[in-house]
């Protein structure tokens, strides 16, 4: 191991999710698609997939980009490929998003913009797949939490594939017409996939480690996440093989998706109780607030897989899917990861401020550039704005779940403001803050 | 692993007492295969001898302010869990630390700052010993930047990660 150095575009991935994120909460109080618009219609897909693509898989990969090398204990395969994928995944983004518009009638547009953002798509997901890809083979084997990250980046091929495939029946190409019953059976594995395996399994797999070193609870045991990461893998490749088989003889996918839900809710029970023995073996008695924070989200977590089992039981699913995948993208994924920017972030920017000087000069800790009191109230507001959302949702209250969102916007607000004091070293007290030879770092790209 | 008692001799020597028979009370109590694990205000170099002719090893762990962590392990000759085989490292070439510190129980990133201020005080080619929880990969960049060289590896018992540093000769 030779070390691991900084990445440079980590920090320039972070900014560029939030602003998806910021925009897709501002058209959702606006009340753009779901819940006033049908769950399926091209309104409903523009802000599924700026929460999906633009914040969560954005996110995700500049988190990756940061952390395999420090899971695995290798550097980073090619560090040159990750400005251009981010590049390709929001271009294509964009171009999608004009699609679906299109596609809803609020312009006209050529047809190619479905094909063409999801090829870019692919494109840059396909440049992120491969470096991380490589990375990983680099040090088989491969350690508990990097398997999850394999299996994720296994399943986000499999979502672009599906959604390269929709994007060719969606605009009406000759091939896309070949594949008439596509989207019926389709549209649960693409979803699957990608917000279970890639954003959910991937950010599973991460939080072992972070929340283990977070907590100081010791990890070494190599069955530590197996049974979690076995009955996943199980659950996703039940879905993804069983619904691609009842794809080809058009019967259907619900045998195949019952059977990778009873995985995927073993798999979550296994992750739950793993946490938890973490969380009892932790040596460090007060945790901070991103460690608080994101076991607050894994209580999402839990509701998800709680409610999601009771809707399956009584038959109200299909009534309820929209806040449960609300309550899965907000409570648990998006609290997830604004709680780990709110460590990841100070943490970057402090080993790039100090680490050169670290030694020579006093210092500051890694917690004298946040203030945990005042970002508390913002994820507060976060955490109780998303549950509210989602009770919104189940009672049908389109207003109500607007406002709520409303408040849930404001939280992102305030915390990306933290995120902003924290790059700026806004809350380090003289005269610790630029000791001799420390420079204040540039908001968006970190030196390395 | 080896069950310490503790000994805190600071206040007794802040209230200008006198430590040395506390101590050997302490050791008259320890069961056998007990260690006795020693906070002192300054390095208590003139007990090691003390110790090692009462049959005892011990590892010695600087903590903040100049203060010491002493353990003091009983000397049975088995290689014992607490502390990581440093014949499985080969230091040949390098000579012994002159700083050895545990860093097990910290949170992260202070390892890293403490082996990073442990080894600007030392002088060029000396050497530093570390105990970490885990292997420090953003500590290497640093090192690498400053010139030092490190030896490291997970203990045998995979529960530590054992590092050495050679300042830049």
């Amino acid at each position: 191991m030779i070390g691991t150095s900084l990445c440079r575009w980590a920090i320039s991935y972070f900014a560029v999710a939030i602003v998806w994120l910021l925009l897709a909460e501002v058209l959702v109080v606006a009340g753009f698609g779901f819940p006033n618009h049908d769950i399926g219609g091209p309104d409903t897909l523009v802000i599924v997939h700026m929460v999906s693509i633009g914040w969560l898989s954005t996110v995700l990969c500049g988190a990756l980009f940061q952390f395999v090398p420090v899971l695995v204990a290798r550097p980073l395969y090619a560090e040159r490929w990750i400005l251009p994928a981010l590049a390709l995944l929001t271009l294509g983004l964009t171009i999608l998003l004009a699609g679906f518009l299109t596609l809803g009638g609020h312009f006209t547009g050529p047809p190619w913009l479905l094909p063409v953002g999801a090829s870019l798509l692919i494109a840059g997901f396909a440049l992120v797949v491969a470096n991380l890809g490589m990375t990983l083979w680099s040090a088989r084997p491969l350690p508990g939490p990097a398997r999850f990250v394999a299996a994720g980046l296994a399943c986000i091929c499999v979502t672009a594939a599906f959604g390269g495939m929709f994007s060719l029946v969606l605009s009406g190409t000759a091939i896309g017409a070949q594949w008439p019953d596509l989207l019926v059976s389709g549209v649960p594995i693409h979803a699957i996939a990608g917000l279970g395996g890639w954003l959910t399994f991937t950010a599973m797999g991460v939080s072992y480690r972070l929340l283990a070193m977070f907590m100081l609870a010791p990890d070494g045991d190599a069955r530590l996440g197996r049974l979690a990461w076995l009955a996943g893998v199980a659950a996703l490749a039940v879905g993804a093989v069983g619904g691609v088989l009842a794809l080809r003889r058009a019967t259907g996918v619900n045998l195949a998706l019952l059977l990778a839900g009873v995985a995927a809710l073993l798999s979550l029970i296994a992750y739950g109780r793993d946490m938890l023995g973490l969380y009892r073996a932790r040596k460090r008695r007060a945790l901070e607030l991103n460690t608080r924070m994101s076991l607050v989200a894994l209580a999402s977590l839990v509701a998800v897989a709680i409610l999601g089992a009771a809707f399956v039981a009584t038959g109200s699913l299909p009534s309820h899917v929209g806040a449960l995948a609300f309550l899965g993208a907000f409570g648990w994924l998006t609290g997830l990861v604004l709680a780990n920017l709110y460590k990841i972030v100070p943490f970057l920017t402090w080993l790039e401020t100090y680490g050169p000087v670290m030694g020579r000069v006093p210092t500051p800790r890694v917690q004298d550039l946040v203030d945990e009191r005042r970002a508390l109230k913002w994820f507060v507001l976060f955490f109780a704005g998303s549950w509210a959302a989602t009770l919104m949702l189940l009672v049908d209250a389109a207003l109500g779940f607007r406002i709520a969102v409303a408040a849930v916007t404001l939280a992102t607000l305030g915390l990306g403001e933290e995120f902003i004091r924290a790059r700026r070293l806004a809350d380090v007290a003289e005269p610790l803050r630029l000791p001799t030879g420390a420079v204040v770092p540039q908001l968006l790209v970190s030196r390395n | 692993m080896t069950e310490f008692i503790d000994v805190d001799v600071r206040p007794i020597l802040r209230a200008g007492g006198e430590p040395f028979s506390i101590i050997m009370a302490a050791l008259a109590r320890l069961a056998p295969g007990e260690g006795l694990r020693l906070y002192a205000p300054f390095k208590p170099v003139p007990l090691f001898d003390v110790m090692a002719s009462k049959g005892f090893a011990h590892r010695e762990a600087e903590l903040e302010g100049g203060e010491w962590e002493i353990r003091f392990l009983p000397g049975d000759g088995s290689p014992d869990a607490a502390e990581p085989a440093r014949a499985a490292l080969s230091d040949g070439d390098w000579p012994e630390p002159v700083v050895h510190l545990d860093n097990r129980d910290l949170d992260p990133p202070e390892p890293m700052v403490r082996i990073l201020a442990a080894v600007e005080r030392l002088a060029p080619g000396q050497t530093l010993g570390a105990l970490l929880s885990r292997e420090p990969v953003f500590l290497f960049r640093e090192l690498t930047k400053r010139g030092h060289q490190w030896r490291g590896g997970f203990t045998p018992q995979k529960d530590s990660y054992q590092l050495t540093v050679r300042v830049r000769a």
